[in-house]
């Protein structure tokens, strides 16, 4: 064989060979050259915490963390709890995300009780290692313009009770017969659509909880005509529901006074926004705290459904450690939320919890009585009586 | 020597073949390596399921808008494309912007063709869920994600000694002192646009409002009781003329300044705007009853065949708007941006009283009533709005002829069935070498088809006697001296006047002082291609509180289009 011939024949067979092993690898599935795979980590998350989770997602993803290996990526997708339950139910989550964060616990509970009848099982565990545990608590307060504000006090005292809301919306005159300005109009109180945002739903609860004067909510107090006339009164001071949609504070805070007077609302909201609506309107606002109180506590749930993978699952156990670092907590606490972990002090300099304590915010809210939970059939019975009485009239 | 040469030679010349033939396999080879490598490494196809304007390497964002930001919203667009921004995956994203009237933007949402709205005011989300709801489930919401980046409060603007004589600014003005002024005089002239968008709905709200004597918890009942309607009747019938829309106004205003009305319903961000450009300035009225905010919600529509892709697009343009740049460019086009951060009392704001805006204002609102009740009121409208008297005058002499006449007529058709009140008139009057009125005024219901017929038979040929048939339309509406309605000519032309018996000095002081009169007929004109004769229509529009628009054979129905808001 000359020479030529045999550099002829070992080119040939080079060809040969990278044809071959390109093959190869295309059939087998692997990718020698391709980049590692990120784990994902998709998070559905309430909107009141959406801002502190989409940062503390953004610092998680620069910082590089990985896992055996394989870089965790995180995204966040804000969606009101009700709105997700809603699409739980129906198994309209396309895709299913790695980890829900609603607003309260219960709203796990009740997916879960709707899973448990499927499946047989909790699909969100609420014990062991990837039991849903908080990342940052927040109740709901009273926020109110201060001019409003004093009026109200000089004449209803220093306690604000839904009876004495439900009293300044029938006023007649408006605010002129209340002893406020002429140019307010009437109240119009503030709450969230509860279809877009679960918090309108708690203020319904919140507001028949005082009405009956106990904590424990039946069906057959929410459908109590008596108590739907009287609850029809309220909500018919509310001005705009489509555009105070889900995110009521932020729009209070854009449109002002000039769409309500006060509401109850969550304080971590009212606490982001103090700033803001005192730099476009001048007049600051001022928090007060009901009898009743109803507290959110964000829990991280991993999703145990076969939809995501194991790896996925355990990235997600990565990211709410992290979550719940003191130095990621400071974030929560910044943005107006009470931190989960105890080791993390909500006062500090550049703390809102300090910084608004003269309008009203109380570092410790002193043992008051606590809305428990209602159960599915109450919360139906409010939605249901919500679209007939309030949305489609 | 010879031999060794000889040897040489072939030596070379094998050594030139071998390399040849190595430089050769080496270039296959490589080529062979490239390709099994791109094999290897190239791109799965994208998913069948993906959206038909979106593609591997680009997800395009369809956004469709409401017009009346138009100027503010495609300048965003643009810089936001500039960016060339991409996906946290590395696609590429481009926002595509339409302006739609809101009527056609709830309609065209349902079937899928965008992403996301941005109509001006958040009551046509609720529109779209409405329907969406009907077609699907009870508890299905087609709007998703939605966000403020900008708000304007709409007001009655007007100018300073017509707020003067009602009060201002010793006292707070309302919707109330707009009423009572337009019922009072009949010299004052005051519009608002039709309900199809945020200002007109408002304005019209206001009036059921005022109606039933209340400010909040309008219901069914209340908007269709009797004294409601009649009430309403009343006032409507005060107004000059509706409109296609707020910039349209804006822009008749800027044309005409004072003349044109005394008063109109606009938004905030329309009155800074425009005082920024000129000395005479107009005064931003904050009702004392209350107003209505455009509110230029941001809304992510959630199709079931959404991709997260298309989300994340979102979310990503959504960032872009509140940001603080941008945030402070919209405050420059006179909106109020939605981050509070940024103060409207900062010097580089332009909402100021030397604007006419107040930053503190407005102290209250409307309730906004229910989808449902509002839908009952943008139809119980329909039968309390001003009914109108409109002669169609049409140039049919001969350099109409072929494409010209056949879109003019398409153009009439479209009119004839935009123009809906069940009390409004129109009548057709054709003109070349004379006037000639093929059909005199008919309620539209039951005239269309007679009218259509008409429209249908017209014919070019002739000269062009366009001021005989203005003064000829004139004399017939003057003849009927229907003070209740609102009385118009909308007249049509592509060429020179030739043929008339009447001076243009006579007709056009006939034509103020019919608008002058009680019956005030106002006068729109459409110059039709470039021959027309723009000056002799100015002067008609102008004499007669109306206004000149051109149009080519491809924009006619467009413009007869919107025409048909007017009445």
């Amino acid at each position: 064989m000359t020479k030529t011939r045999a550099i002829f024949i070992a080119l040939i067979l080079i060809v040969a060979i990278v044809i071959g092993a390109s093959f190869i690898v295309r059939r087998s599935g692997t990718n020698p050259l391709a980049k590692v795979e990120p784990l994902s980590v998709r998070i559905i998350c309430a909107l009141p915490v959406e801002p502190f989770v989409r940062e503390a997602a953004a610092r998680f993803n620069a910082e590089g963390h990985k896992l055996e290996g394989r870089p965790i990526q995180v995204t966040v997708v804000p969606m009101d709890g009700l709105v997700a339950m809603g699409r739980w139910e129906r198994q309209e989550m396309n895709p299913i995300p790695t980890v829900w964060i609603p607003d309260s616990r219960y709203l796990v509970e009740l997916v879960n009780a709707t899973y448990k009848g499927t499946l047989g099982r909790d699909i969100f565990l609420t014990g062991g290692e990837y039991r849903a545990r908080p990342i940052a608590t927040s109740l709901f307060a009273w926020g109110i313009w201060q001019s409003r504000e004093e009026v109200l006090r000089q004449k209803y005292g220093d306690e604000i009770t839904w009876r004495d809301i439900h009293d300044a919306v029938l006023a007649k005159g408006g605010w002129p017969d209340l002893g406020g300005k002429p140019e307010w109009g009437y109240f119009k109180l503030v709450v969230p659509n509860p279809r877009r945002n679960v918090g309108g739903l708690m203020a319904m609860v919140a507001a028949a909880g005082e009405y009956y004067g106990k904590t424990r909510l039946e069906v057959a107090d929410v459908t109590n005509p008596e108590f739907q006339a009287w609850l029809k009164e309220l909500m018919s001071a509310v001005t705009d529901f489509s555009s105070f949609g889900a995110y009521s504070v932020e729009n209070l805070a854009l449109f002002g006074y000039s769409m309500g007077d006060g509401g109850q609302l969550l304080e971590s909201d009212l606490l982001a926004n103090m700033a803001g609506i005192q730099t476009r309107w001048v007049e600051p606002m001022v928090i007060r705290y009901p009898t009743y109180i109803t507290w959110f506590d964000f829990p991280y749930s991993i999703w145990m459904g076969d939809e995501t993978t194991a790896e996925e699952k355990h990235a997600a156990l990565v990211f709410e450690e992290y979550l719940l670092t003191p130095e990621i907590q400071q974030l929560a606490v910044a943005q107006g939320l009470r931190p989960a972990n105890p080791e993390v002090p909500i006062t500090g300099e550049n703390s809102p919890f300090t910084r608004w304590q003269d309008q009203g915010v109380m570092i410790v809210v002193p043992r008051t009585t606590r809305m428990r939970e209602p159960d599915r059939e109450v919360l139906l019975a409010l939605l249901r009586w919500f679209d007939l009485n309030i949305a489609g009239q | 020597m010879a031999k060794r040469k000889a040897r040489r030679k072939r030596t070379t010349g094998r050594s030139q073949r071998l390399l040849f033939w190595v430089l050769g396999l080496a270039l296959v080879v490589c080529a062979l390596c490239g390709g099994s490598i791109w094999l290897l490494l190239r791109e799965e196809p994208a998913p069948a399921n993906r959206t038909v304007t979106s593609s591997r390497r680009e997800v395009v964002l369809r956004i469709a808008y409401t017009p009346e930001k138009r100027e503010a919203f495609e300048a965003l667009v643009a810089d936001y494309n500039a960016t060339k921004p991409r996906l946290p995956g590395g696609k590429r994203v481009r926002v595509e912007a339409v302006p739609l009237e809101a009527d056609l933007l709830v309609e065209q949402a349902l079937q899928n063709a965008f992403q996301a709205v941005s109509p001006d005011s958040s009551i046509w989300l609720e529109e779209i869920d409405r329907l969406w709801q009907k077609e699907r489930a009870p508890e299905a919401l087609l709007v998703g994600e939605r966000t403020h980046y900008m708000v304007s409060p709409i007001v009655i603007a007007m100018w300073h000694d017509v707020a003067a004589q009602m009060g201002y600014p010793d006292r707070m003005v309302g919707w109330q002192d707009l009423l009572s002024a337009a019922v009072r005089n009949p010299d004052f002239t005051w519009s608002h646009p039709s309900p199809t968008t945020a200002s007109g709905l408002l304005a019209i709200l206001a009036t059921f409002y005022a109606a039933s004597g209340t400010t909040r918890g309008l219901t069914e009942e209340q908007a269709t009781a009797p004294a409601t309607l009649e009430y309403v009747r009343q006032l409507e019938a005060t107004v000059k003329h509706y409109g296609e829309g707020e910039l349209a106004v804006m822009q008749h205003i800027e044309e005409q300044g004072r003349a044109y009305l005394d008063a109109f319903v606009v938004p905030e961000q329309l009155v800074v705007q425009y005082n920024l450009r000129h000395p005479e300035k107009l005064l931003a009225i904050y009702p004392l009853e209350g107003t209505l905010w455009q509110d230029h919600p941001l809304a992510l529509l959630e199709h079931p065949d959404r991709t997260d892709e298309e989300r994340q697009a979102y979310a990503l343009f959504k960032e872009y708007l509140l940001s603080e740049p941008v945030q402070r460019k919209i405050l420059q086009f006179g909106y109020r941006p939605a981050d509070v951060r940024i103060s409207l009392e900062s010097p580089e704001s332009p909402i100021r009283p030397e604007n006419g805006a107040d930053p503190q204002q407005p102290h209250t609102t409307l309730q906004v009533p229910s989808a449902g009740v509002i839908e009952v009121v943008k139809n119980v409208w329909w039968y309390t709005k001003r009914p109108a008297n409109v002669y169609l005058v049409v140039d049919t002499s001969g350099s109409m002829a072929g494409r010209k006449l056949s879109d003019a007529q398409a153009a009439l058709h479209l009119f004839l069935e935009e123009v809906r009140g069940p009390e409004d008139r129109v009548g057709l009057i054709s003109f070349a070498d004379r006037p000639h009125e093929r059909v005199p005024l008919v309620r539209v219901e039951e005239g269309r088809a007679r009218l259509s017929q008409e429209v249908e038979a017209l014919e070019a040929g002739g000269n062009t006697a366009l001021l005989d048939s203005v003064l000829y339309a004139l004399e017939r509406l003057e003849a009927l001296n229907d003070t209740g309605r609102i009385n118009a000519i909308v007249v049509m032309t592509d060429g020179q006047e030739n043929a008339s018996a009447v001076s243009r000095e006579a007709l056009l002081k006939r034509l103020e002082e019919a608008y002058r009169s009680g019956l005030r007929v106002v006068v729109f004109c459409v110059a039709y291609g470039r021959t027309a004769d723009m000056k002799t229509l100015e002067a008609i529009s102008s004499a007669a509180g109306g206004f000149t628009s051109t149009s080519e054979p491809e924009t006619i129905r467009a413009l007869y289009k919107a025409l048909s808001t007017y009445f």
